[in-house]
């Protein structure tokens, strides 16, 4: 009764407005996650939390554009990072495609999401770390590069499983703390939300 | 503020500069090439007045990552022509000059950039974006969004020093330390997420989504020595990448 | 009467909601007056304000029955941001009432005409003209983000007032202002009044209402129980049934006859009592 009253109602208009302002909120949450994890001194970035958040409620269009602003905002502070712009919108994309299928309905699903957004991440942002950095990047992870490039691997059989093992975890631990957040938010806002209606408390009890 | 010729040029003109220098130092294969042009950028911002700040920016943002760039060619690029050994490591003259050119094209572009928004108001840009047909719901996106990190950044260390008091430990192990985080990040976002409704009725109220082109107090000024520049730079760099492509083919 | 805003059995219900928040509403409101609607907790007040203004159905789904009508016109067929023009419309919360993207008062109180397509020529001179008319022009190039909540909610009211609109939508604008901040907000709201414009008001401060406005509209339950001037409502004996506040002097005054004292009128001002008293005196006789 209540599906059949939304959409007789639905404006496509007024959706995508809440929508757009989701992600301002979804790009903050992305910059506040990752110095959130610094202060905490997590080993992990967490800093794609809010695309990924914002990919699942609002779609993949969406988590696309809350990607994109994301790493243009800090490109204004540090532009030698933005080529991984693709990674962040992809991801964006890939959280809401995997929401549509309702691949974040329970937990086993989410950490099933959680590796694919891992594959996701590394096959795009391998190529840029090599092709543009030579295989090195800003933090630990050229570390464990350098140690399978000493082992004898190639430069790309090296980024790859360094890539893997310093994304993984981070990838899979921050979709399950969109899978956790994503179940606190109000029913009231989940209805307006495209992918929305499935997390609404008053759906999942049935 | 804009009383520096170079800082009021176009927004659009000093990113077309940028990128021209990204298309030149992939166009011209050279090191020296490259590292000149970083050595052009300083100019530029000491004659812009932001040297400083652009110096402490590229030092900050760049000078770990080339470091490690540099020696990861150094060490690991493949090679025949030997030059020399460290430790278990072999250095070869291929992985010098790859690294040498890599760093040098890293420093270039990145600094152009990093100049790019030392001598651009973010708003500026914007609004040269939205004068090229990026909608105006973008263009607010952006702007929001530049106001609202601060804002959420402060509230989130507002709610970390509430959890501290009410006993949430940040210190000791990393398990210990990761308990903390949801607690302080959920808050923000149910918050943050409730005020968008509010929002909305906010800009609709303000005729947010009124089916009229929008009018702005906030205009720039495009002069004929914008219009010269840009046409220069883009000439410039397509003629660059095609001797390029014409050495590379021929 | 020359009613601007009809009701006609108006019935609505929120898509996550599973009781109706508005029921059978039919109600009139004639031009150039301001009706104040009370009620308490989770009568409809708001939800009410948002039919009006056009917020349901364009914002809020859910079950919409009846009509709205503004100037005649089905506001359901109206385009959200275009109604900025027709209808102004400013809420509680003076923290999230700014666009957010503006740096300066001056700016954002320009914001919706830019958003209107005005000349830029008329917006200067029309937010020159409202800064001075709400007394803000101190304000003019400070930060929205760095004002006060009574300044804010300032600056959101001359942002609305700016667009020129006859009818303003007004939610409980004091309840998140101190004493001094509420004054000048119903400095504005009495200008405006002046002004001819039609305002609906939801207050719950019933010294200012009896001080401002014309009708008084009371929800309870989602159903309107008594609307008319405001002297008459007050003065209605099933209004004290629905518990809710009186101004201090009717207040006051019924207290006294409940005590015996019969009363010529019922006072709704405090400068009201002084005269109720002396004429309840000399009708019982004594000098």
């Amino acid at each position: 009764m209540n599906k059949t009253a939304t959409r007789k109602r639905s404006f496509q208009q007024d959706f995508s407005l809440l929508a757009l302002l989701l992600i301002p909120i979804g790009v903050a949450i992305n910059f506040v996650g990752f110095q959130l994890a610094q202060v905490l001194r997590l080993p992990i970035f967490l800093d794609v939390i809010g695309t990924i958040l914002v990919g699942v409620i609002a779609g993949p269009w969406v988590g696309l554009l809350t990607g994109l602003i994301t790493n243009s905002i800090t490109a204004i502070f540090n532009p030698v990072y933005f080529p991984y712009v693709v990674v962040s919108m992809a991801i964006g994309v890939a959280a809401g495609l995997l929401s549509k299928a309702g691949l974040l309905r329970t937990l086993p699903k989410a950490i099933l999401s959680g590796l694919v957004i891992t594959a996701v991440a590394v096959v795009i942002s391998a190529p840029i770390t090599v092709i543009f950095f030579g295989g090195a990047t800003g933090n630990t992870s050229s570390a464990i590069t350098a140690t399978f490039l000493a082992t004898g691997q190639t430069i790309w059989q090296a980024v790859f499983s360094s890539t893997i093992i310093t994304e993984i975890a981070d990838k899979v631990i921050s979709v399950l703390i969109v899978f956790f957040i994503v179940r606190s938010i109000s029913d009231r806002y989940l209805s307006k939300m495209k992918y929305g209606e499935q997390y609404m408390k008053r759906n999942r009890r049935k | 503020m804009a009383t520096n010729a170079i800082r009021a040029l176009h927004p659009m003109t000093k990113f077309t500069f940028a990128l021209f220098v990204t298309a030149a130092v992939i166009a011209v294969p050279s090191y020296l090439f490259a590292y000149a042009m970083f050595a052009a950028l300083l100019v530029i911002a000491a004659a812009a007045g932001v040297l400083r700040e652009f110096f402490a920016f590229v030092l900050k943002t760049l000078v770990v990552l080339l470091i490690i760039v540099f020696l990861m060619q150094l060490l690991f690029y493949p090679g025949d022509d030997i030059i020399g050994g460290w430790w278990v490591f072999t250095l070869t003259q291929e992985g010098l000059a790859y690294g040498l050119l890599l760093t040098s094209r890293i420093l270039a572009i990145g600094s152009a950039f990093i100049l790019f928004f030392r001598i651009t108001e973010v708003k500026d840009f914007v609004k040269a974006l939205e004068n090229m047909g990026l909608p105006p719901a973008g263009a607010y996106v952006v702007l929001s969004t530049l106001q609202i990190i601060p804002e959420m950044r402060r509230q989130s260390n507002v709610i970390m020093d509430a959890q501290k008091t009410r006993g949430v430990e940040t210190e000791g192990s990393v398990l210990v330390r990761a308990k903390a985080f949801l607690p302080t990040l959920t808050p923000l976002i149910l918050s943050a997420i409730a005020s968008t409704e509010e929002r909305a009725i906010t800009l609709e109220s303000r005729a947010f989504s009124a089916p009229v082109n929008k009018t702005s107090l906030h205009t720039l000024e495009r002069r004929p020595i914008d219009t010269g520049l840009i046409a220069l730079f883009t000439i410039g760099a397509v003629a660059l990448i095609v001797w390029r492509v014409a050495v590379w083919i021929l | 009467m020359d009613p601007v805003i009809q009701l006609k059995n108006v019935s609505y219900r929120y898509p996550v909601g599973d009781e109706q928040v508005l029921k059978n509403v039919s109600l009139d409101i004639g031009r150039g007056k301001l009706v104040t609607i009370v009620g308490n907790n989770s009568a409809g007040k708001t939800t009410l304000c948002n039919l009006i203004r056009g917020f349901i159905p364009h914002f809020y789904k859910g079950d919409l029955e009846g009509s709205v009508l503004v100037d005649g016109e089905e506001i359901a067929d109206a385009q959200l941001g275009q109604l900025a023009e027709k209808i102004g419309y400013v809420f509680q919360n003076p923290f999230i009432q700014i666009s957010g993207v503006k740096e300066t008062v001056f700016d954002e109180v320009a914001f919706g005409l830019e958003n209107l397509g005005v000349p830029v020529d008329d917006i200067r001179r029309r937010v020159e003209d409202v800064l001075q008319l709400v007394k803000i022009d101190n304000l003019r190039n400070k930060n929205p983000f760095e004002l006060s909540g009574g300044q804010r909610q300032r600056v959101a009211l001359a942002s609305i007032i700016v667009m020129d609109p006859d009818i303003l939508v007004i939610d409980e604008p004091s309840s998140q202002l101190d004493p001094v901040g509420t004054e000048q907000v119903f400095d504005i709201i009495r200008l405006m009044k002046e002004r001819g414009k039609t305002i609906v008001l939801v207050e719950h401060k019933m010294d200012l209402i009896a001080e401002y406005a014309d009708e008084l509209i009371v929800l309870a339950d989602g159903e309107v129980k008594l609307h008319g001037p405001v002297r008459e409502v007050f003065a209605d004996p099933s209004y004290m049934a629905l518990g809710i506040q009186y101004p201090h002097a009717a207040a006051l005054a019924l207290d006294l006859q409940e005590k015996g004292m019969e009363l010529p009128f019922l006072p709704i001002r405090d400068e009201e009592v002084a005269e109720c008293l002396a004429r309840a005196r000399r009708k019982e006789g004594r000098p």
